[in-house]
């Protein structure tokens, strides 16, 4: 056994690497179809979209890159599935240039290819300003301001989505697909809590600890944390018949939960020969 | 399956692959990745802020489109400057004005002079001038953090941590789950209170802040690493795409013949043996 342990404490790190591989690579060839139930978290979110009026006009904010799509994307997928469906019209922002990219392929995929919806009426894209929060605290006062055309170089006073839509005052709702800075916080900062607008967000599992207080003192409503919360909302859509199927964040969650396992199980080994080589060096 | 497409998958695999191959160590694969993503990254990131907000919100406000024949005192001598800049590059600065119907507002010189300024540090004799450029851009950003902070941070969280113990229908386990709050929060400071030295009571209630802390951390590499299997599981759904046949088993082959080149490499040229430090 104390040569067993010695053995682990010198083990070539790629061996854990591999076994990480292997374990995420079988659940993604062979599902196992463990169940995901959605938490207090998502559930809020959901509502809170669910929740907002017909016809209200709501912001999203694609605030990420190809670097967090596999968490991000899932989400962005069923966020526009479910406001579509409530009959919302969406406007497009981006505080991160990839985010223009992720938005595209977004919007393709549901506004045009589930929904045939008509751009420009139904949704519009303004793309990706530089500024950080600059560009929100800019859009507080005046859209045209701060995005003089859209991304496809339309100039906004052209759409007819954005008649009547001054500034962010003019908006319902707001939801922030955030992979870091700026995101889901600059938006609290700078328009969810001066202007009072309701907003909600989907973040990165690494951003989940810094945004909860948000969420707890009700600055922000809901969250959807990481691969395993756009799980839970894609959940969340079939059982309220908004959407027939789970997607990709839900099909990925056998690889998640078995990763999640073997990781556990190398902290309990990693510990056992820690405590163990500590006695020994005690000892002698 | 158009070329584009192919083509498309098998430079996302080959990329894919060569970073991931620095787990097995530095090599030549992992080198060009490195060097192919921070190029690619600095040049997308400069076309995409210039056509997205110099082009149209600094140079389109400055000229926008105009009609010849309505062009009067000032912006007759402004116009020709522009008429210069035209002959520099027409795409940039095509005839009659910047399209997209943007009013005229000539504020917008003095973040032109700012940015250009910014580019003079370039030239060591008037790098003095990008320290303006600078306070301008330090100045501005903390006064605009400041406000967002106070408000958001500190004003509203200290709201959101002033919570009731009971009434209002609150069951057992929202008492439990208010008081963990504000033990955690009043100790949490405690411990970051540096005046007085941690003794005595004000030691044990440090104490106590340190383990919300330490849970607060755990917590924090639970969530890290959560993301990183989800980045993990993002990668290998692709790698699993392109393995089929319509991409032409883009991962199996580039796998193999990346592993064989390893093995190769490392055939030629062994590791060197590791200094005993005594």
């Amino acid at each position: 056994m104390s040569n067993f342990l010695d053995k682990l404490d010198s083990l070539d790190r790629r061996y854990i690497f591999l076994i990480i591989a292997i374990v995420v690579i079988l659940p993604l060839i062979f599902p196992l179809g463990l169940p995901v139930e959605p938490t207090n978290l998502t559930i809020d979110a959901f509502d809170a979209i669910d929740n907002i009026p017909k016809d209200e006009k709501v912001l999203v904010s694609f605030d990420y890159g190809p670097s967090t799509k596999p968490e991000i994307h899932p989400m962005a997928i069923a966020i526009l599935r479910h406001l579509f469906t409530n009959g919302n019209r969406v406007i497009i922002t981006c505080l991160w240039p990839d985010g223009l990219f992720m938005s595209r392929e977004a919007l393709e995929q549901v506004a045009d290819g589930e929904f045939g919806l008509e751009y420009g009426v139904d949704y519009v894209n303004l793309g990706y300003r530089p500024g950080n929060e600059a560009v929100i605290k800019g859009i507080t006062k005046s859209f045209p301001a701060n995005f003089t055309v859209d991304s496809r170089a339309i100039n906004i006073n052209e759409i007819p989505l954005m008649n009547g839509v001054q500034s962010l005052k003019d908006i319902g709702f707001i939801f922030s697909l955030s992979a870091g800075y700026p995101g889901s916080k600059e938006w609290v900062q700078y328009a969810s809590d001066p202007l009072k607008i309701k907003t909600s967000t989907g973040v990165t599992s690494i951003q989940v600890n810094e945004i909860l207080p948000f969420v707890k003192s009700g600055q922000l409503q809901g969250i959807i944390a990481g691969m395993p919360g756009a799980a839970e909302y894609e959940q969340l859509l079939v059982k309220n018949k908004i959407h027939p199927t789970i997607g990709k964040a839900g099909k990925s969650m056998d690889a998640q939960s078995i990763a999640h396992l073997v990781i556990v199980l190398f902290i309990i080994v990693g510990n056992i020969s820690y405590f163990a080589k500590r006695k020994k060096e005690k000892k002698y | 399956m158009s070329f584009g497409n192919i083509f498309g998958a098998w430079v996302t695999v080959f990329l894919t692959l060569a970073i991931l191959s620095y787990l097995y160590k530095d090599n030549p694969f992992y080198k060009i990745a490195e060097h192919v993503y921070v190029g690619v990254s600095a040049a997308y990131w400069g076309t995409i802020a210039f056509w997205n907000q110099v082009w149209p919100n600094l140079f389109g406000r400055l000229w926008p489109e105009y009609d010849p024949a309505t062009l009067t005192g000032f912006n007759k001598f402004w116009y020709k400057i522009y008429n210069g800049l035209t002959w520099f590059s027409s795409s940039i600065f095509p005839e009659n004005g910047i399209p997209g119907n943007q009013e005229q507002n000539l504020w917008y010189i003095i973040a032109f002079l700012l940015g250009l300024f910014m580019l003079a540090r370039l030239i060591p004799s008037i790098n003095w001038l990008g320290r303006w450029s600078l306070a301008y851009v330090v100045g501005m950003a903390a006064g605009l953090r400041i406000y967002g902070f106070m408000s958001s941070n500190v004003i509203a969280q200290i709201h959101g941590s002033i919570l009731p113990l009971w009434g209002n229908g609150m069951g057992i386990g929202d008492t439990i789950n208010n008081l963990v709050l504000i033990v955690g929060t009043v100790t949490g400071l405690f411990y970051f209170f540096f005046s007085v030295e941690h003794k005595g009571i004000f030691g044990k209630v440090s104490r106590v802040g340190i383990y919300f802390l330490m849970i607060s951390f755990g917590a924090s590499f639970g969530f890290a690493v959560m993301g990183r299997i989800s980045l993990l599981i993002g990668r290998f759904n692709i790698l699993i795409e392109y393995s089929k046949e319509q991409y032409g088993y883009a991962t199996i082959v580039l796998l193999v013949v990346m592993v064989a080149t390893l093995l190769i490499l490392n055939l030629k040229k062994p590791e060197p043996e590791e200094e005993i430090v005594e």
